[in-house]
C-alpha cells in the first residue's frame, strides 16, 4: 500500500508512517476514564456510573447522568468552539468569559416581564421606558451584537496594531467585565419572559445541548470543508507564508476574533435563560475552561492543528470529571486539582506525540 | 496644600463653633455624626445607608453626613480626619478593609470622638477602645436558623423517622459560606435534629448555574433525599431551577436558603422556597446610629451590638417583599 495516494496535493507517503488522527488519542482517554469511574463506583458505591443500576430507567443508561454529563458543559462547549478556532489561528482568547457577563446583563436588561406575582418586577431595569415584555428577537440581537462589537474590538487590534492577542483579550477581560458591574451597579437582572427562557430550557431542557451540536457540526464542516477553515489553519501553521500566498491575513484575523465574540454572546444568551438571571459575575473562569477543554482535545496551543471534534471530546472529558467526582461524593477541592493535572497532562502527551511524530517522518 | 488649607479652615471654624455652642450651651444641642461608606453603588449597603439617613430625619436635632468612600482606604481616611476636624459628635464606618481599621481608631481616640463600625467587621474588635463599638449580624445565626427551621419543618411533615438532606455550599475561602455550613452541621447534630443525614455537601461557589448543574448531578444519583440546604438564595434557587426540570414535587421537598432577595421570595411565593433568612440591611444602619448617638452623650454601649437575623418564611414573607 505504500503508493497510495494520502496527503495534501497528490503527495505520496508511505502509510506506514502515518499515525492516529490525534482525536482518537482524545477519545482513547475519554473512555479511559470513563472506565475508573466505572470501577470506582462498583467498588465504592456499589453502583453504575453510566448505566442504569437501580432499574429507573426504560434503557440501561443512566439517562439523567448522561444528559447532565454534556448539558453541564454545552454552554462553556459554545465558548470554546470559538475559543477553538482563535487556537488554529495561532492565538489565544482571554475575553470569553467577560464577554458572557456584559452580554448577559446587557441582554436580559431587554428581555424582562413587566409584572411578577401581580406587582411590577422588583428588577426591572427599563421599567420607566417601557422596555419590558419585548418580544424575543429583541434581546437575540443586542446580545449578538455586544457579541460582534467585543469580538470585533479583538480582532481589530489584533489584527492592525500588532499587539499580542494575549493583551489584547485580556484587556477586553477586564473591560468586559467593568461594563458587566456597570450596566445595573452590580445588582442582579431577573425575570425573563416566556420566549426568552426557552434559548436555555427549551426542549425540554435539552436547548443547551441543541445549540452546542449543532454549532460544533456546522463548524466542523465550516473548518474542514470550506475556504474560511483552510486559511484559518493555514495562517496558524505559518503566518508568513500564509500572507506570502495571498491570503488577507488582517481581515481573516478580524472575521474568527468576531465569531468567538459572537459565540461567547451566544453562550450568554443560553446562559442567562437557562438561569433566570444575569449577574455580573456571569461567567467568570469560563475562557479558561474554554481553553482548556480545546487543549484537552488535542487542538495546539502553537496553532495550525485541531479540530471542533476534539473540543467536543475535550468537553465531555470535562463533564465526565465534574459528573464523576459528584458520583463519588469527592469534593471539591480534588476536582479542581484533578482538572489541573489532565489539562497539564494532555499538553505533556500532545508534545511527546509531536516530537515522536517528527523524529519518524 | 489646598487640601491643608481647607481643613486649616474646617477647624478654625469647627473651633468658632464649638465656642459658640459652649457659650450658647442651648437647651436643644444639635448632634453631627458623620457617615463614610464603603462604596455607595453597593446593593445591601444602599439599603443599609438609607436606613441611616430615614432614621435621622425622624429625629429632631440629629444631623448626618454621609460620604463615599468608592472603596478607597486613603479616601476613608481622609474623610474620618475631615469629620473630626470638623468636629462631628461621632462617627460612623463602613470600613472599606476590615484590615485597616486600627489606623481610624486612633484617630478617633486621640480626638476623642466616638466611633461606630457598622456591618463590616473591624481587625481590631476584640481590642476597640472605649467609645468605640461595632453593630452587625451575628454570622453564627444565620445558618442556625436556617437549618433549624429546615429541621422543624422537616418534623412537620411527618419525617422525624429519618430524612436526608443535601447541602449547597458557598464559595469556601468565604469565611460566611463555612460558618454557615458549620451552623447547618451543628444544628444537624443537635438530639431534636438528628434524623437529619446529610448525604453530600459540595460547593456551588453562591452561584445559580453551578448549583443547577451540581443538584442535577445528585438527581442522575437516584439517591431519595427530604430537603436543600444552601448557604445562599442563589444556590437555592438554583437546585429548586434543577428539580422542577427533573419533575420532582416541590411541595415534598424542603429547601432552604439565606438572605431574603427578591428572586428568593417570589421563589417562595411560587411555594418552590421554604425558608431563607433575612440580614436587615436597614437595622443596621439605624443600630449603628443609635449606638453612635448614645456614645457622643456619653452613654455606655456594648462593644459588639448584633442586629438579629430575621428568619423568612411563607408566613411572613409579605413583609420582606420590598426590603432588601
Amino acid at each position: 500500500m505504500a503508493d497510495s495516494k494520502h496527503g495534501i496535493g497528490g503527495l505520496k507517503y508511505d502509510t506506514s508512517k502515518r499515525h492516529w488522527p490525534n482525536e482518537a488519542n482524545v477519545f482513547i482517554a475519554l473512555i479511559l476514564i470513563v472506565l475508573v469511574f466505572e470501577g470506582l463506583g462498583l467498588f465504592t458505591q456499589g453502583n453504575s456510573f453510566l448505566f442504569d443500576s437501580k432499574g429507573r430507567f426504560d434503557s440501561i443508561f443512566n439517562e439523567q447522568r448522561l444528559k447532565i454529563i454534556i448539558l453541564q458543559v454545552s454552554i462553556v462547549g459554545i465558548i470554546a468552539i470559538g475559543v477553538t478556532q482563535v487556537i488554529i489561528l495561532g492565538g489565544i482568547d482571554l475575553s470569553s468569559g467577560s464577554i458572557v457577563g456584559a452580554t448577559a446583563m446587557i441582554a436580559m436588561s431587554f428581555a424582562q416581564v413587566a409584572e411578577v406575582n401581580g406587582s411590577p418586577n422588583p428588577k426591572a431595569i427599563f421599567l420607566e421606558q417601557g422596555w419590558v415584555d419585548l418580544p424575543l428577537i429583541i434581546p437575540l440581537i443586542i446580545g449578538l451584537f455586544c457579541g460582534i462589537i467585543a469580538g470585533g474590538i479583538n480582532g481589530l487590534l489584533i489584527a492592525y496594531t500588532r499587539i499580542p492577542p494575549f493583551i489584547a483579550t485580556l484587556g477586553m477581560m477586564v473591560t468586559g467585565r467593568g461594563v458587566a458591574k456597570w450596566w445595573s451597579k452590580g445588582r442582579p437582572i431577573s425575570f425573563p419572559t416566556e420566549d426568552f427562557t426557552l434559548i436555555g430550557n427549551g426542549f425540554g431542557g435539552w436547548m443547551p445541548v441543541v445549540i452546542f451540536i449543532s454549532l460544533a457540526i456546522l463548524f466542523f464542516l465550516i473548518l474542514k470543508f470550506t475556504v474560511y477553515g483552510k486559511h484559518t489553519y493555514a495562517i496558524g501553521s505559518n503566518e508568513e507564508a500564509a500572507r506570502m500566498s495571498g491570503i488577507d491575513v488582517n481581515r481573516h484575523k478580524v472575521l474568527v476574533y468576531t465569531i468567538a465574540g459572537i459565540l461567547a454572546a451566544l453562550a450568554a444568551l443560553v446562559l442567562s435563560s437557562k438561569n433566570l438571571t444575569a449577574q455580573s459575575g456571569m461567567g467568570v473562569m469560563y475562557e479558561l475552561d474554554a481553553i482548556a477543554m480545546t487543549v484537552i482535545g488535542g487542538v495546539s496551543l502553537s496553532g495550525g492543528r485541531g479540530s471542533i471534534f476534539g473540543t467536543v471530546l475535550g468537553s465531555l472529558i470535562f463533564g465526565v470529571i465534574i459528573s464523576g467526582f459528584t458520583f463519588l461524593r469527592l469534593d471539591a477541592y480534588y476536582q479542581e486539582m484533578v482538572k489541573g493535572i489532565i489539562i497539564v497532562g494532555a499538553v505533556v502527551l500532545d508534545q511527546w506525540r509531536q516530537r515522536r511524530v517528527a523524529s519518524r517522518a | 496644600m489646598k487640601k491643608n488649607l481647607t481643613k486649616l479652615a474646617l477647624i478654625k471654624k469647627s473651633l468658632a463653633t464649638f465656642a459658640l455652642v459652649t457659650m450658647l450651651t442651648t437647651p436643644v444641642l444639635a448632634q453631627t455624626v458623620g457617615v463614610s461608606m464603603a462604596a455607595f453603588d453597593d446593593n445591601f449597603l444602599t439599603v443599609l445607608r438609607n436606613g441611616m439617613v430615614k432614621m435621622a430625619e425622624g429625629m429632631n436635632g440629629v444631623k448626618i453626613q454621609v460620604e463615599d468612600a468608592q472603596n478607597d482606604v486613603a479616601k476613608q481616611l481622609d474623610q474620618i480626619n475631615n469629620f473630626v476636624a470638623s468636629g462631628v459628635d461621632a462617627i460612623i464606618v463602613n470600613a472599606v478593609d476590615t484590615s485597616a481599621t486600627q489606623a481610624m481608631s486612633n484617630a478617633a481616640k486621640n480626638a476623642g470622638v466616638p466611633l461606630v463600625y457598622v456591618n463590616r467587621e473591624p481587625i481590631n474588635v476584640n481590642t476597640l477602645p472605649d467609645g468605640q463599638a461595632f453593630v452587625a449580624s451575628n454570622e453564627i445565626e444565620s445558618g442556625t436558623l436556617e437549618a433549624f427551621e429546615v429541621c422543624k419543618m422537616l418534623r412537620a411533615m411527618g419525617k422525624a423517622g429519618g430524612a436526608k438532606a443535601y447541602v449547597i455550599m458557598g464559595d469556601l475561602s468565604n469565611q460566611a459560606a463555612v460558618q454557615r455550613t458549620k451552623d447547618i452541621e451543628d444544628v444537624v447534630s443537635m438530639d431534636m435534629c438528628k434524623f437529619i443525614k446529610i448525604i453530600d455537601k459540595q460547593t456551588s461557589m453562591w452561584s445559580r448555574d453551578k448549583a443547577q448543574d451540581l443538584m442535577t448531578n445528585w438527581l442522575s444519583s437516584g439517591e431519595s433525599f427530604d430537603a436543600v440546604i444552601a448557604n445562599n438564595d442563589e444556590s437555592a434557587i438554583g437546585a429548586i431551577q434543577a428539580m422542577k426540570a427533573a419533575g420532582l414535587d416541590m411541595e415534598k421537598i424542603v429547601v432552604g436558603g439565606v438572605d431574603a432577595t427578591q428572586d428568593a421570595l417570589v421563589a417562595m411565593q411560587a411555594g418552590d422556597l421554604d425558608v431563607t433568612v433575612f440580614q436587615d440591611a436597614a437595622g443596621q444602619g439605624a443600630g449603628s446610629l443609635n449606638a453612635a448617638l448614645k456614645l457622643a452623650k456619653g452613654e455606655k454601649v456594648d462593644k459588639k451590638v448584633y442586629i438579629p437575623f430575621i428568619l423568612v418564611t411563607p408566613a411572613n414573607m409579605s413583609q420582606f417583599l420590598s426590603k432588601n
